[in-house]
């Protein structure tokens, strides 16, 4: 029970992105294979300043984290369509966005590059423009619909 | 985000600011083979006891930068509420979310992704000019600006003169 993260291919964010993550092994030993520990795990951020790799989070963290991943995957993906009310480019890298580009929609409407946001959501819950808690926000749009 | 994304993230940026530079500081880097190291000179707002200084910072990112804040130190030596004895930034934006040690901030006051070397030097800027009464990083100082204000200005005034002599 509440061991599901423990390995890296069943729940883990690289899900988010179509999986194409390879998991790369420690080249260090080369008497035999790799004890366990020392495969490379994905990396989890149960709070911001806190990272532990996948095996050594607390059953209470997993359930954190297994919410998160669920919430953000509810949340929808477009593709940039170059409207010019929409923002140009992605606050958090500068970058802009290209026609056709897979943008994350958050509750607020404030729009990013996927794998932007995601990676910023799984360490805060949180639109980094006008700072919208998205768990709330989510809540409210499943309350009303 | 990769360190790749995040080298580029602050090279678009310092190349920004040499091309429009902001009022109130400069920006370049301590070694110019790294991105990550910056080295910013603030100059004492005006109006403010800091006025006519010229204070040199250092800014330390992490390879996860925006996904994580920089450190903030001061080089020169400056007396501030707010500033550690040895030069350490302590304001609210440069503390990670959910890493509350004080338990006070509110997550809007702390680190987002969209913060930028400018928006971090302007959040400095008004620091030096309105201290935070309310999370003393130099305790001593902020005794001094509540209780014994005329200590505090003469304090401030020799590191203006300091800093003035340090940068001519």
């Amino acid at each position: 029970m509440g061991n599901c993260l423990k390995r890296s291919a069943a729940d883990d964010i690289s899900l988010l992105r179509g999986g194409n993550e390879p998991t790369r092994e420690s080249s260090a030993d080369p008497l035999g294979p790799p004890l366990y520990s020392e495969i490379i795990q994905p990396v989890f951020y149960p709070s911001p300043s806190v990272s532990r790799p996948a095996s050594h989070l607390t059953e209470e963290e997993q359930v954190k984290i297994a919410k998160r991943i669920g919430l953000i995957q509810h949340l929808p993906i477009g593709s940039y369509d170059g409207c010019s009310k929409k923002s140009r480019e992605c606050v958090i890298c500068m970058v802009e966005f290209s026609v056709e580009e897979a943008v994350r929609y958050l509750p607020c409407m404030h729009i990013y590059h996927v794998s932007c946001i995601d990676d910023w959501l799984m360490r805060s819950l949180t639109c980094p423009s006008c700072m919208e808690p998205v768990d709330a926000a989510l809540l409210t749009t499943y309350e009303t619909t | 985000m990769s360190e790749l994304q995040s080298s580029l993230l602050l090279k678009k940026q310092l190349a920004e600011l040499n091309k429009n530079p902001v009022e109130g500081f400069s920006a370049g880097l301590i070694d110019d083979n790294d991105i990550f190291r910056w080295e910013v000179l603030i100059i004492g707002p005006p109006d403010t006891l800091y006025e006519g200084g010229f204070f040199k910072a250092h800014l330390y990112f992490p390879k996860e930068y925006p996904l994580r804040p920089p450190r903030m130190k001061f080089v020169t030596e400056i007396w501030h509420p707010n500033i550690e004895k040895n030069g350490d930034v302590c304001i609210s934006i440069l503390h990670e979310p959910g890493d509350d040690k004080w338990g006070y901030e509110k997550a809007s006051e702390r680190w987002l992704p969209v913060h930028t070397v400018e928006t971090i030097l302007i959040s400095v800027i008004s620091m030096l000019a309105d201290p935070n009464d309310e999370s003393p990083a130099n305790v001593d100082a902020a005794k001094e600006w509540r209780e014994a204000y005329p200590e505090f200005k003469r304090k401030v005034a020799r590191c203006v003169r300091k800093s003035q002599e340090e940068c001519s």
